[in-house]
């Protein structure tokens, strides 16, 4: 479990795939912690990896911008970067940044893994 | 009628910007957005504090930010101050919603939640954005 004050992050690993599950808040403070995990994925190329936004409260465009970061960083090697369990609050940003037709997008976890 | 205001003075560390939501939430209700309209402009008070704290001071934690919240039955106005580098309206970056890139999302969002989005150019030092929202009257 990696932690700061405003969220805290859960790597579950789920029959051989790395899922992501962050908790509370996403903003300027936490979201270099996020960025440090995807990245330390990306850099071993690892694909899928599942991020689950089930109990994030908030996210911010810095949250935002670091899972664009993330996909760009993945997409030489087709990595695929899989969001899940997007709660309502959270999917109306992605939504408002036209980012829902970037991203693979998945109800639940076990979506996620089996598209 | 005098409008009521509530004012926050903070130091530019991202840590505090999670008591910035959480009193643009308490002075927006106070003010009788709705819903909606709390959540909205809670995420544009935040986009527009993070932006001083990345450009205006630089990344500097030990600066000063201060918030004024003002409410009124016609409008729910907050002005954000700052002593950093001058922001320059036209320099300010707003990417196409089409384009997938990093950056540039904040101003969108600052955008949706008030219909007023200015800088007072008669503050010679730093910046003073003033930001309003126009009450409706389902709000």
């Amino acid at each position: 479990m990696v932690t700061c004050t405003s969220m805290k992050i859960e790597l579950i690993n789920r029959n051989g795939v790395v899922v992501i599950s962050p908790s509370g808040e996403i903003d300027m403070y936490s979201s270099p912690l996020l960025r440090k995990e995807l990245i330390s994925f990306t850099k071993k190329k690892i694909s899928p990896v599942i991020v689950a936004l089930r109990d994030v409260t908030y996210i911010d465009s810095s949250g935002i911008a670091t899972f664009v970061e993330a996909l760009k960083r993945m997409m030489p090697y087709n990595g695929k970067l899989k969001i899940a369990e997007i709660p309502e609050s959270i999917m109306k940003i992605f939504n408002f940044s036209k980012l829902d037709k970037v991203f693979d997008m998945y109800e639940s976890i076990d979506d996620a893994i089996k598209g | 009628m005098t409008k009521e205001q509530v004012v926050l003075k903070i130091a530019s560390h991202p840590r505090y910007l999670s008591i910035v939501r959480a009193v643009a939430v308490l002075a927006a209700e106070h003010c009788g957005l709705h819903y909606q309209a709390v959540e909205d402009v809670k995420h544009a008070i935040d986009e527009a504090c993070s932006n001083v704290i990345k450009y205006a001071y630089r990344g500097d934690p030990d600066r000063q930010i201060v918030l004024c919240f003002m409410g009124s039955p016609e409008s729910f106005e907050v002005t954000i101050e700052d002593d950093g580098i001058k922001t320059r309206p036209e320099n300010l970056k707003e990417r196409s919603l089409d384009e997938v890139k990093v950056g540039g999302l904040g101003l969108h969002i600052i955008r949706k939640a008030f219909d007023t989005v200015k800088y007072d150019e008669s503050k010679e030092d730093g910046n003073r954005l003033v930001l309003v929202r126009n009450m409706i009257e389902e709000e």
